[in-house]
């Protein structure tokens, strides 16, 4: 398209990251930046190896033993598949956090997208004082997965919390939201959703790359609103909600905190807030099966993948990047 | 900027060279820095147990409050007095986490010397042989038990191995508040009545006073097992379960009564007694006026009411209720120090001082002489009624059950979500017993 841009000549050859850095001699110094380069982000690298790549390696070995944390790694046994068997034939609990965790990320997700781009679409107008607001509605994001913030939330709906005094000024008998099995979990879906900065201010930066004269185009082709917002708004900003869909999902299937903090990392009330991850951890640190619960960790990962491949195989379907039509 | 400037080997001889090489000198030095700095970190997380001017280190871990960690770190620092060679590294925290941080600690294979454990865990850590056989130093009489009432000490054996040693004992104990019962001119509770009896007695409660007599023990795993025991059954035989479905139909539906007639809090209610700690317990809380514990939380207790507490037995024949151990010390079985270990043991289970410093924090102390000097010497008005009671219920004790078996910890967590699962209405009692007795096989089958 008219958009592409040619080639940015500063970004091929030496991959420094600044341009001048070309003006500055020899190869031999070049090189020798390449190495800082990699000095500098051997700290990361450490990390990565030490941190992430070699403990799960490690878990994808113990997902096949009946490693149980208390009896040294050299005399664990191998068992097989029959962790990953157990998962499929023999384990209720596990069946039922997959379905805990799924119709939380079906609802919570779309939910909190909605919520983001609906008040994105506010905030991107100028208004006086609209900085404030952005502000404002990215504050429960800072929070993020705090602790602090689920205790909070677990006293705001409880049978005497805040939610409930507020719904009596209306004359309404509240129910105790988050020690009710029918709620406890629509209560986490709530938090959830609360917390919608971060896809909104990343919506509000998709926003306002949307180029004006599309607008004005389809102001003069007679367009309302509405099919502006379908017509051009939607489209141009596909990209971004595709990042954002992909990245919310990938949270929302991995929900920890709220959950633990809520039922006091046992899942209730009746399992309720079971969540994928916190039926690992009580797997693995309470039951001490730590073997079962590296196959149920491994399971999560290749579940997580396929449907992120799933996104992107059906993205170029709905995702239009206007940037080059070979995407 | 620099026209190709050459770095090499020569001496700087002009400011040209200096920047250059001062940065690739620099640059070396960060590379250096940047590389050792983790190694550097990793060798000081590896520092040694034997401190370097001679004095060993034992580490000991327990859970707690504020309270047990003073008396504990009195208690060790009085062994470092007299042993000046050894000092301690002393970590504790609350309740809840403490067995999924004891379990990380010793798979990141740094685990403490001795730790706090109570029979939920014991035999998942003896199974497992995690912990030191203490037998051996118990024949030797480097472990001295010869004060120790014998079943107190047997509940500490596990596969024929003595996986723990008492720190106290201790039994259940129905705590109810007293205040709110006599101000209301209702009969007090007494140790004998019946369950049907405490049920209709907590109804009353409920119908006079609006508090709740009683907390919904269902989900309650000691309130269970006694009254199991009190039925001709058990929680476990041998490796199996020591009771039928039809047991606990009849316990779930005995509390399903319960609830219907109002003897109880709402089921949401429950559920917070079913989760919180011991400093929430509905009793002190005023959701209930009664409360399912152990005896010698008393004390605990009564830090976090103004109302005056009294403490029974739980209902039925007193005789379903045993000497427990309220927890246990165990050495690590790869202890560096265990003679040590073993030995800090042995003092704070037997030495006057120490012993007295304690008090009954744990319970009642393990040897039988030092507690009489301890019941003798207590001026805390709730703990003299905690020994009062024990000592009182010492006279009907039954038989002490075996040490439960592994997979007791997922057992009490089933009871739980079964029991919720039938007082939120969700099942029947018949069908949350099913539940529940076929999810405990699966537990202690694999």
């Amino acid at each position: 398209m008219a958009l592409t841009t040619a080639p940015d000549p500063t970004r091929r050859g030496t991959g420094s990251v600044r341009p001048d850095a070309n003006r500055r001699g020899t190869g031999r110094i070049r090189h020798g930046e390449g190495l800082a380069g990699y000095v500098f982000l051997s700290p990361w690298l450490v990390g990565l190896m030490g941190i992430t790549a070699l403990p799960m390696l490690l878990s994808l070995y113990l997902s096949f033993t009946n490693y149980d944390i208390l009896t040294p790694l050299s005399e664990v046994e191998w068992v097989g598949l029959a962790n990953y068997e157990r998962m499929f034939t023999s384990d209720p609990s596990w069946w039922h956090s997959v379905r805990v965790t799924l119709s939380f990320a079906l609802i919570a997700v779309p939910l909190k997208l909605a919520a983001a781009l609906g008040v994105a679409l506010l905030l991107n107008r100028a208004w006086r004082g609209v900085g404030l607001f952005r502000g404002l509605f990215y504050l429960p994001s800072l929070l993020g997965g705090s602790v602090a913030l689920a205790i909070v939330w677990v006293n705001m709906f409880n049978r005497d919390g805040a939610f409930n005094s507020f719904l009596a000024l209306f004359g309404i008998q509240g129910k105790p939201w988050v020690n009710d099995p029918d709620w406890a979990l629509e209560t986490l879906m709530v938090l959830a959703i609360w917390q919608f900065g971060a896809p909104m201010v990343i919506f509000l930066a998709g926003l306002k790359q949307v180029p004006t004269e599309l607008y004005e185009a389809a102001a003069v082709d007679g367009a309302g609103k509405f099919r502006q917002f379908v017509n051009v708004t939607l489209p141009m900003l596909s990209p971004v909600i595709f990042f954002n869909l992909v990245l919310e999902t990938i949270n929302g299937f991995q929900g920890f905190t709220a959950a633990f903090v809520l039922s006091n990392g046992t899942g209730g009330p009746v399992d309720s807030t079971l969540m994928y991850t916190l039926n690992l951890y009580i797997t693995g640190f309470t039951n001490l099966e730590m073997g079962y619960a590296s196959a149920m960790a491994w399971v999560f990962l290749i579940a997580i993948a396929i449907i992120t491949v799933i996104f992107f195989s059906t993205g170029r379907f709905w995702v239009h990047y206007s940037d080059g039509e070979d995407r | 900027m620099h026209p190709a400037t050459h770095p090499t080997a020569s001496a700087p001889d002009g400011r040209t060279y200096r920047t250059p090489l001062l940065r690739r000198r620099l640059l070396r030095g960060l590379v250096a820095a940047v590389v050792t700095l983790p190694l550097v970190g990793a060798a000081a997380a590896c520092g040694d147990d034997a401190a370097s001017d001679g004095k060993t280190t034992i580490s000991i871990f327990w859970w707690g409050g504020e309270a047990r960690a003073q008396l504990t770190e009195q208690a060790l620092d009085l062994y470092t007095q007299k042993n000046p060679d050894v000092v301690f590294e002393k970590v504790w925290q609350a309740n809840q986490g403490y067995f999924d941080k004891l379990a990380t600690l010793t798979a990141g294979g740094n685990p403490p010397d001795i730790f706090q454990i109570d029979d939920n865990f014991l035999t998942e850590y003896a199974a497992r042989n995690a912990t030191l056989d203490l037998k051996p130093y118990q024949e030797s009489g480097d472990l001295d038990t010869s004060k120790f009432p014998p079943s107190l000490l047997q509940y500490g054996v596990v596969d024929g191995k003595l996986a723990g040693l008492a720190a106290g004992e201790n039994t259940q104990g129905l705590v109810y508040n007293k205040t709110l019962v006599t101000e209301n001119g209702l009969p007090e509770p007494t140790t004998g009545m019946s369950w049907e009896e405490h049920i209709a007695w907590a109804e009353q409660v409920s119908k006079k006073t609006g508090v709740p007599g009683t907390m919904d023990a269902s989900a309650i795993d000691k309130a269970f097992w006694v009254w199991l025991r009190q039925q001709g059954k058990d929680l476990y035989s041998g490796n199996e379960l020591g009771f039928t479905v039809a047991d606990v139909t009849r316990w779930f539906e005995l509390w399903k009564d319960a609830r219907d007639r109002g003897a109880t809090p709402t089921p949401d209610v429950i559920h917070e007694g079913n989760a919180t700690d011991i400093t929430k317990q509905l009793v002190v809380t005023g959701k209930a006026a009664t409360s399912w514990v152990w005896v010698n939380q008393m004390p605990e207790l009564k830090k976090n009411t103004s109302d005056e507490l009294g403490v029974i037995a739980y209902p039925g024949d007193p005789s379903g209720q045993w000497a427990r151990a309220s927890m246990y010390w165990s050495v690590f079985r790869g202890s560096k120090n265990a003679d040590i270990a073993v030995d800090v043991i042995n003092f704070l289970a037997n030495d006057a001082d120490a012993v007295k410093l304690l008090g009954t924090d744990r319970g009642l102390p393990s040897n039988l002489d030092l507690r009489r000097v301890v019941s003798d010497d207590t001026t805390d008005e709730a703990m003299k009624q905690s020994i009062a009671v024990e000592t009182e219920l010492a006279k009907t004790f039954g038989e002490a059950p075996q040490v439960p078996i592994k997979g007791h910890s997922k057992v009490r967590a089933e009871l739980i979500k079964a029991a919720e699962n039938a007082l939120y209405g969700r099942v029947t009692p018949a069908e949350a017993a099913a539940q529940f007795v076929e999810a405990c096989t699966a537990a202690i089958a694999s």
